[in-house]
């Protein structure tokens, strides 16, 4: 058949994520070209209000509902994917470069025999459906192209912000339940308890904007102004390796090689030198922006706009302009 | 307990990577262990304290085994190379094939692995790996107890914007994540002694895999050319004195980037 695009869908609390309507909306795309029809993908418990969310996004939504689907594991989602892939083998299958899509890809790709990349930040296809891809290797220092063999579906998940959203894509989706069969005893794995972060902030990787601070901070009760900073931004609040190491942040906002990379629209560096391993996780942010107090930090070299000056200067006086801008326009 | 421990000696983030041609990359010769194989290292070493057993080291690459030296300086018992030519140009997904051929008649408790390799930065041999052997994997775990009695480990699990508490029964493949812990550095004594540690090698051939299985003909996904990360255009540096400077930036940003 090989004749759709796949799309698996994320969702929290009933709210689709971010990453989908991405996924979507460029699939979308791809099918202006192709011909093909866009099919999301949506796994769960409980799943009336992501189904409403998905309507205008996607041809067709596949609905697996089932309550072992619910929190998400690999054995479960793996279980029920498999045989629908086998049996419809879409032409391409996209998934975000997220904690559920790296982990699920690897397992369907080696058990289907197919082509997949990893983590991806440029896609596209041509009339006939193949897919060409980019992907960043070595932390960013190189990016590789790939294509994919005749194998289908050809596989990829993508970083958020890759694609932008459409909300006027003018669908209204088909909504089709699948009936699934899953097998308890052949769940292995069991999710007994899922902690949120504190805060309202949503993970670095997903944000629209991040703001960020280094051992410039000079501090873990200085973060305050970079917080208040965020606020103003609805923007998540990111760090540098060696401010986690100090102890004062935590791990999971730890932008570079050792933490997460990020390719928000804009990302903020305050007190920021720019050492290698923190830069190589900003490449793919859109517009950066940097204030440190050496006017050699490397830092400069891979933003958009610097200042050189002193955060606990520039970062309160910051927040107050855009108060007044925002405020301004309502 | 017996763990199998999949390391890789990796490009130091301070290599320079060039594009040689389309195809090739120049990478300077500025090797270290995968940070993320380190961290799986010491949680098997841990686990070995605790229990007593065996800890083994294992790569499939064919051109370097300092990761398994390093792995031996940290206290690892046993140090397996997978080696042949026809490797070169393998996928992660080939790799795993060949770590399974290798692995599937063995008794084992666990397999560790890094989250990633710090070179191609794919996260795919441990998992694929997992799905060879049928095995459950939990990807990128930070914190992992093991009860022995019951052959089951409770792990935690990054996820965006919080972290899962699972339970996975043995054997299992985990791979492991930066805040499971802080990998001992190995005595200098443990170091010159693993430079004379044996490294037991093993081809294709003795672990039965046909060559058509691994290297560029059995590539899905294959890159065509090597670019040049995305040029970014020169910094726009704001000179203006405070507050200016902050007035300045704040239009830039809304009427030039457009972004806020």
């Amino acid at each position: 058949m090989a004749n759709e695009i796949w799309v698996l869908a994320e969702h929290q609390d009933g709210k689709v994520k971010g990453i989908t309507f991405e996924l979507l909306s460029g699939g979308v795309e791809f099918s202006k070209k192709t011909g093909q029809k866009v099919v999301a993908l949506l796994l769960g418990s409980g799943l009336e209000e992501a189904t409403k969310g998905l309507l205008p996004f996607a041809d067709k939504i596949y609905l697996l509902d089932h309550p072992l689907l619910s929190p998400y594991t690999s054995d479960a989602y793996e279980s029920a994917l498999l045989p629908l892939l086998k049996e419809h083998q879409p032409s391409i299958f996209l998934g975000g470069a997220t904690s559920i899509g790296k982990d699920l890809f690897p397992r369907l790709a080696m058990r289907l025999e197919t082509g997949y990349a990893p983590d991806c930040t440029e896609l596209s296809v041509d009339e006939e459906g193949r897919l060409t891809v980019k992907r960043p290797l070595f932390g960013g220092k190189v990016f590789a192209e790939m294509v994919f063999s005749e194998a289908r579906p050809q596989m990829a998940t993508v970083r958020n912000h890759t694609f932008l959203i459409h909300e006027n894509l003018g669908k209204s989706a088909e909504v089709l339940s699948i009936p699934i069969q899953l097998d308890p005893s052949s769940m292995k794995k069991k999710v007994i308890q899922v902690e949120k972060s504190s805060g309202e902030r949503v993970d670095i990787t997903e944000a629209d904007i991040v703001v960020a601070a280094g051992r410039g901070i000079k501090g873990p009760e200085h973060f305050k102004i970079i917080e208040e900073l965020a606020n103003v931004l609805n923007a998540s609040v990111g760090t540098t390796r060696a401010v986690v190491d100090e102890g004062w942040r935590d791990l999971k906002d730890q932008i570079g090689k050792s933490g997460k990379n990020i390719s928000a629209r804009l990302y903020m560096a305050f007190g920021i030198s720019g050492a290698i391993h923190h830069v190589l996780g900003i490449g793919t942010c859109k517009t950066i922006v940097a204030v440190d107090t050496d006017p050699n930090a490397l830092i400069f070299n891979y933003a958009d706009y610097g200042i050189v000056g002193d955060l606990f200067q520039i970062v309160p006086a910051l927040t107050e302009e855009l108060k007044k801008v925002l405020a301004s326009e309502g | 307990m017996e763990i199998f421990v999949l390391v890789k000696q990796v490009p130091d983030p301070e290599a320079t990577v060039k594009i040689k041609t389309d195809t090739e990359l120049e990478i300077e010769n500025k090797y270290f262990t995968n940070f993320f194989d380190e961290i799986a290292i010491e949680a098997a070493l841990r686990l070995k304290e605790k229990f007593g057993g065996k800890v083994t080291v294992l790569t499939a690459d064919p051109k370097r085994v300092d990761a398994l030296r390093r792995g031996i300086s940290m206290g690892a018992d046993e140090a397996i190379q997978i080696s042949d030519p026809a490797l070169e140009g393998s996928d992660p997904f080939a790799i795993a094939r060949v770590l399974a051929a290798y692995l599937k008649d063995r008794s084992f408790d666990l397999i560790l692995a890094g989250r990633q390799a710090m070179d191609d930065d794919s996260g795919i041999v441990g998992i694929a790996l997992a799905e060879a052997l049928n095995l459950p994997h939990v990807h990128s775990i930070i914190g992992l107890e093991v009860d022995i009695s019951r052959k089951e480990a409770k792990v935690i699990r990054e996820v965006e914007n919080g972290k899962e508490h699972l339970t996975c029964p043995l054997p299992a493949l985990f791979t492991c994540q930066k805040g499971l812990n802080t990998p001992r550095i190995p005595l200098v004594m443990n170091v010159m002694k693993a430079m004379k540690a044996q490294i037991k090698k093993l081809d294709l051939v003795s672990l039965g895999i046909e060559p058509s299985k691994v290297g560029s003909p059995s590539i899905q996904a294959k890159v065509i050319r090597y670019l040049s990360p995305p040029k970014r255009p020169p910094v726009k540096m704001i000179k203006e004195e405070f507050p200016d400077n902050v007035r300045t930036l704040v239009r830039l940003l809304r009427e030039d980037a457009k972004v806020i």
